[in-house]
């Protein structure tokens, strides 16, 4: 089950984060749809069992994800012009987690799922969009052009497979970091 | 729960998302449209400096006459004016690439100096004429200025082609595209200019 969820939230961690401004706004919107179908399903979850309770989940998902599309296109349409495929995939994020049973977690367990989950989101947003613009921020608002910290940046990290290669990177930082932490005496054989 | 109740949960909450979603769409969609206009108009009006106008002149098009031309096909014009007066006009040139149809929109103004270029579609080989297609972009930056006699017609092609341009690396086909499209441009407004211009017959 871990893995089925883990490998389906790649595709907007690595999709839909060249910038900071979008990570922060897919980031928004997975919250947003995914804390309203959780309020949504619980009292449903109890009352349907089965083929009905997956059918009810997935009319529900269809209707924020749509929903929040509309309002996307009304306030945001830059932005969701070039984010609309991950926008529609977050009906699929809800359908697998309620199939998956993430929601019955106890609440303070999800949360902070989603607020670590959230927070790599902005970090892998914030580094790729430093590393392949060599600025922060831009997008984020009409009156400031972002913070540009060098003119010209490594294209590669702009498209896909950089955010790959970035998130591998991160990982193995993140291990090497936690091996260094854990006390590991090495043993002489003779 | 009995099945019947559970089966008219499921159909409830069903009628209700859909016209939940209808009458969002519904009141979303004159704000929407005007929001793409917008966002389309803005895309193609930065070939030019948008101190220049102050008019819309993706509302004013023009009707071109004869527009095949010797390289490419000219399938839309704009006139950009500033109290009346126009200041540039704005062609969309259609032309074949090295992969297929080069779409371009060249900015002139009312002297026949070039005040911009920017693709508007192409299809070259990504990482090599693909180039064409990055916006701003140092190569068609090269070509501002430029006007039909300056350089001469034997100067309007690639060095290569002992022109006076240089080349997008790799991709000869695309800058030679490229340039006869822009060379075009210039010529037909040069042959048009009164009726392009407005002030003519």
């Amino acid at each position: 089950m871990k893995r089925t969820v883990n490998l389906l939230m790649l595709v907007p961690l690595l999709g839909a984060t060249p910038t900071f401004s979008a990570a922060l706004g897919i980031t928004l919107m997975l919250s947003a749809v995914l804390g309203v179908f959780a309020v949504c399903m619980s009292p449903l979850r109890e009352r349907l069992t089965g083929t009905r309770a997956l059918l009810a989940s997935l009319i529900l998902a269809a209707t924020l994800t749509s929903c929040a599309d509309i309002v996307a296109q009304r306030w945001f349409l830059p932005w969701q012009q070039t984010s609309e495929l991950y926008i529609g995939l977050i009906a699929l994020h809800c359908v697998v987690l309620e199939y998956h049973g993430a929601f019955r977690d106890p609440v303070a367990v999800s949360f902070k799922r989603c607020a670590m989950f959230g927070a790599l989101m902005l970090v892998v947003g914030g580094l790729r969009e430093i590393i392949g613009y060599g600025s922060l921020g831009r997008g984020l608002s009409e009156h400031w052009p972002g913070l540009v910290l060098f003119p010209e940046g490594l294209r590669l990290i702009t498209l896909v497979p950089g955010a790959f290669v970035l998130l591998g990177l991160l990982l193995a930082a993140r291990q090497a970091w936690t091996r260094r932490n854990s006390v590991i005496k090495e043993t002489h054989r003779p | 729960m009995n099945r019947s109740a559970s089966v008219a949960t499921v159909v409830l909450l069903a009628l209700v998302g859909v016209s939940a979603t209808y009458v969002l769409q519904r009141s979303s969609a004159p704000q929407i449209a005007s929001e793409q206009r917008l966002l389309d108009s803005r895309k193609l009006l930065d070939v030019m400096p948008a101190a220049l106008y102050d008019n819309q002149p993706l509302e004013q098009p023009l009707t071109l006459a004869e527009p095949a031309l010797r390289h490419s096909t000219l399938s839309g014009g704009y006139r950009a004016t500033r109290s009346g007066q126009t200041v540039a006009v704005l062609l969309r040139s259609r032309s074949e690439g090295y992969a297929g149809t080069l779409e371009l929109l060249i900015a002139i103004d009312a002297n026949g100096k070039l005040l911009g270029v920017k693709t508007l579609e192409q299809r070259e080989t990504p990482g090599l004429g693909g180039y064409i297609g990055e916006w701003p972009n140092a190569w068609l930056q090269a070509f501002v200025g430029k006007s039909r006699t300056e350089p001469t017609d034997a100067g309007w092609a690639l060095k290569k082609d002992q022109g006076q341009f240089d080349q997008i690396a790799g991709a000869t086909i695309t800058s030679r595209a490229a340039i006869d499209a822009i060379h075009d441009a210039l010529r037909y407004f040069d042959e048009h200019r009164a009726l392009l211009l407005g002030t003519g017959p």
